[in-house]
């Protein structure tokens, strides 16, 4: 599923392999002096939140409520637009069954100094990860638990 | 009024289908339509749940409409 936004921002959700420097070239305009593009991947070993356990993942599931998760990214760009001096913004985020290491989100963004481009990728991926109704199937050799975020949308 | 119920992830296992109908009286908030469904599937208490009603996160309070589409799932974790 695809939205778009106002001029070159886009928001995306796929099942295939996520390309990152295509996602990070989409945005890029040509009063631009940076781009900042955040590769979030499929970890292997994740420690317990409340138990410090870690556990060795074998791959990862992940599902949205997509039609509202397309809705929650879009005013995500609308905030984060409105918020920092940045000119675009991309996000795409893989669904469906991941490999270890497989890239599960890419956010790009563009902007005319560095700086704001970094503070707007860190706030863009807190706050996805916060709203936006995505949801991640951890599955090990020996089970599978459905993670629930800390955050409180 | 019938209203749409969505399930995700957890809630999804839980009630052990992802969409069902619900018949409701006329005057019914989004907390009616949880509370019924924590009656019919306990384990979704053990939970902190969140709900959304037309694609917007709401609140137990917020009314209902003939039509609804309402969702249940644990805190999200993308990324």
């Amino acid at each position: 599923m695809t939205g778009q936004a106002s001029n070159m921002d886009f928001f995306e959700l796929t099942t295939e392999p996520i390309d990152l420097s295509s996602v990070a070239r989409r945005v890029v305009p040509p009063e631009c002096g940076a781009t900042v593009t955040l590769d979030g991947y499929a970890r292997q070993f994740t420690k317990d939140k409340t138990t410090g356990e870690v556990h060795e993942t074998d791959h990862l599931v992940y599902e949205a409520y997509e039609p509202m998760a397309l809705k929650e990214m879009q005013k995500l760009i609308e905030r984060v637009k409105a918020e920092f001096e940045i000119s675009n913004v991309g996000i795409v985020h893989r669904l469906g069954r991941l490999e270890i290491g497989e890239t599960s989100v890419v956010i790009s963004v563009a902007a005319p100094h560095r700086k704001a481009a970094f503070a707007a990728c860190e706030w863009l991926i807190v706050e996805l990860k916060r709203t936006v109704p995505i949801f991640k199937k951890e599955v090990y050799s020996d089970g599978e638990r459905w993670i629930e975020g800390d955050g409180a949308a | 009024m019938t209203v749409q119920v969505l399930f995700f992830g957890a809630t999804a296992d839980i009630a052990g289908k992802r969409l069902i109908e619900v018949d409701l009286p006329d005057d019914s908030k989004a907390s009616d339509v949880l509370e019924r469904l924590i009656a019919d599937h306990p384990r979704l208490d053990n939970h902190r749940l969140h709900l959304s009603v037309n694609q917007e996160f709401a609140n137990g309070d917020k009314s209902l409409n003939d039509g609804d589409e309402l969702a249940i799932f644990t805190a999200v974790s993308g990324g």
